[in-house]
């Protein structure tokens, strides 16, 4: 950069003068940049390589730079039926934990009761058990012996146990529970602009409970939503621990299958492949996030033409 | 509201009846936020209710809203019981302190909220809000986001937004308290002006009383969940039915003393009050306690200081100090010896000022000692 940059405050420092003034800052990012270099940027470096391979029969991989192994996998059904899968469970997880977490967050953000800590630490307590530990509980939950199916049957509501593990309908549930506490947290803090004086406002000018809701309510916690949206679209499309146990071998996701094709099929190039597919999917993900986060910006600042 | 009488009463459009609001961990009638208010504001009329934080002024003005279930008393507007109408079915226009802005939509959007709700039609809405934004001056920020707006332009908006559904009633929650003294006076004639374009029946809270006096057309002087007063501005402040009133509404200095004559009745009654270190004052009013007791209010701008020559007859004091404040120079006067403490201002640059120690000849308008109920209850 031999140029100052346009909007720079002060006026134009020879390149060494501001390497001078900002060295502080360089030093103190020296360290975390480090630590991403070596575990971040260069193992993925590594899985990009990994994915221009050839797998060979056994294990074996042939060293070359190729992209068949990708039109290989693109080609193949059984590919597209696991990132169908994967996208699948991460939509349906989203839209219930957003359903489930938005009158929680709402609640927790508009009460006056004293007992609001409390009530806020209750929502996001589950964050203290380990995921694991979490998947273990839905099991005994759900599954065919579980507390569900047991309850149903000794009161004969049901005949046969529902099929409430071990599929699709069993890691959603459990999935979704386990990221509320994510969402409710995300929720709250993009909540800021809500206002109590809002919605009396908006009664006042006589707008019904509904309306309310939908025309002042929906719009001001819009943004905190998104937040939580991406969180949670993004954890689930990557979570393996709920599919590997509550799916018990019959839901396949891209973290199980990423697992499966590295530690027991020992084909790595394929398990390259898919990570670095899963990462163009965050990619498209965190894309639309932020197409979509600078839409609701502009409506709250004034379409581009924001006074900062 | 097409179920209101064609012509409504002149007086008591919007009627308070016993209005009480206590709120949970508050006791007894004591303890009441707002303490039975009964209070009559005629169609068309412009009334401030003015008290000092804490007096329940804006739990009343959230009452007559729907935003606050009163604990006993009812609202009427036109005749007809509101009292348990929910705000939105309440067709009240509310500008509130804070504004309460939409912050997502812009000012056109915000304005036309309330036609909207009323699923007023688009090319009406279209008509309705420009006018109300021309009314309030702002034709030209239509589709500016509020952030963008400064306090004095959201002010305007709120305004707007509060006046283009007609409301039967306009009720305002210190509406001027968040804007600089310069675009305080400004916004107070704007007030008034667009009152007297639109004629809506208008309830405004505040606890500034020049604000009150100014904009009226009468004053209900709220204190501990009461109305201590109801009356024009001139009859607030020049007879003011009480001690609290008396110092809440300008500034007086209060002068206990005993009667020694009362002469006339009613509008025209008055008495010669011995002040101690004063002497005997006339003053009108007729509120003198059994045992020949009354309380002098003389406003401080009503009393006058000249230089004492030996020869002159009449109270005398000590100038204890002086302050200047640009318009006007305020004394603290000692009368007599031991004579009670006066506040006196004078026009600043009139005559001459006085300094700390100056012996001074103290007198005052014939008019304007008037007798107050003391209520023993000081502000």
């Amino acid at each position: 950069m031999t140029t100052a940059v346009p909007t720079a405050p002060a006026p134009a420092a020879p390149p060494a003068g501001r390497l001078r003034r900002h060295r502080p800052v360089l030093l103190l990012l020296a360290p975390g940049a480090l630590a991403l270099l070596l575990t971040y940027a260069l193992p993925l470096v590594w899985v990009v390589r990994m994915a221009l391979n050839r797998p060979l029969d056994g294990g074996a991989i042939l060293q070359t730079v190729t992209l068949s192994t990708f039109t290989d996998v693109l080609a193949s059904s059984h590919y597209w039926n696991v990132i169908g899968q994967t996208l699948q469970l991460g939509v349906l997880t989203t839209v219930f934990t957003l359903l489930l977490s938005y009158p929680v967050a709402l609640f927790l953000a508009r009460t006056t009761s004293r007992w609001r800590s409390l009530l806020f630490a209750l929502a996001v307590a589950p964050l203290l058990i380990s995921s694991v530990a979490r998947t273990f509980g839905w099991m005994a939950i759900l599954g065919n012996q579980g507390v569900v199916n047991k309850t149903l049957l000794a009161i004969g509501v049901i005949d046969d146990p529902l099929r409430l593990a071990n599929n699709m309908t069993g890691v959603v549930i459990a999935s979704t529970e386990i990221y509320m506490p994510f969402a409710i947290l995300a929720m709250l803090a993009g909540f800021g602009r809500l206002d109590p004086e809002l919605e009396r406002a908006a009664a006042s000018l006589g707008a019904g409970r509904f309306a309310v809701l939908r025309r002042v309510v929906l719009p001001l916690t819009a943004p905190g939503v998104l937040t939580a949206s991406l969180l949670v679209f993004v954890l689930s499309l990557s979570g393996y621990v709920t599919p590997r146990l509550i799916g018990g071998g019959r839901v396949f996701v891209l973290a199980t299958e990423i697992y499966d094709e590295a530690m027991n099929s020992l084909n790595w190039p394929v398990a390259a492949v898919l990570s670095v597919l899963l990462l163009l999917l965050f990619g498209l993900v965190v894309a639309v996030h932020l197409w979509a986060q600078r839409v609701l910006e502009a409506r709250f600042t004034g379409r581009g033409r924001s006074t900062s | 509201m097409a179920d209101q009488p064609a012509a409504p009463a002149r007086a008591g459009y919007l009627r308070l009846a016993g209005l009480t609001k206590v709120f949970p961990g508050e006791g007894g009638p004591q303890g009441a936020a707002v303490a039975g208010i009964d209070l009559e504001v005629a169609h068309g009329e412009l009334l401030a209710v003015l008290g000092p934080s804490g007096c329940g002024k804006s739990t009343t003005l959230r009452m007559i809203a729907g935003l606050i279930e009163p604990s006993a008393g009812t609202v009427e507007v036109g005749g007809r019981d509101i009292t348990r109408l929910p705000v939105h079915r309440r067709d009240m226009g509310v500008v509130f302190q804070s504004y309460a802005l939409f912050p997502h939509l812009d000012v056109f959007r915000n304005v036309a909220f309330g036609l909207e709700m009323r699923k007023t039609a688009k090319s009406e809405v279209r008509t309705r809000v420009a006018r109300a934004l021309d009314l309030v001056r702002l034709g030209h920020l239509g589709d500016r986001r509020v952030s963008q707006l400064s306090g004095g332009q959201q002010q305007r908006v709120a305004l707007a937004r509060a006046l283009v559904i007609e409301p039967a009633v306009l009720l305002l929650d210190e509406p001027l308290s968040n804007l600089d003294a310069q675009l305080r006076g400004a916004m107070r004639d704007e007030i008034r002006r667009i009152h007297d374009e639109t004629g809506i029946t208008t309830v405004f809270v505040t606890h500034d009383q020049r604000e009150a006096l100014s904009m009226a057309d009468r004053v209900a002087v709220m204190n501990a969940g009461r109305v201590e007063q109801l009356g024009t501005p001139e009859e607030v402040y020049e007879r003011p039915s009480g001690r609290f009133t008396a110092e809440f509404v300008g500034r007086a200095n209060l002068l206990p003393g005993t009667v020694t004559a009362t002469h006339g009745a009613g509008g025209g009654a008055g008495a010669e009050v011995a002040i101690p270190g004063l002497g005997t004052v006339r003053a009108t009013g007729d509120a003198v306690t059994p045992e020949g007791r009354a309380t002098v209010m003389l406003r401080p701008h009503r009393i006058t200081l000249r230089a004492a020559g030996k020869a002159d007859a009449g109270p005398r004091g000590t100038v204890l100090s002086a302050g200047y404040s640009g318009e006007v120079i305020g004394y603290r006067v000692r009368a007599a010896h031991d004579g009670p403490e006066l506040e006196v201002e004078h026009p600043a640059g009139a005559g001459t000022a006085f300094g700390p120690g100056a012996e001074v000849l103290i007198g005052w308008d014939d008019a304007a000692p008037r007798l107050v109920a003391d209520d023993g209850d000081p502000a």
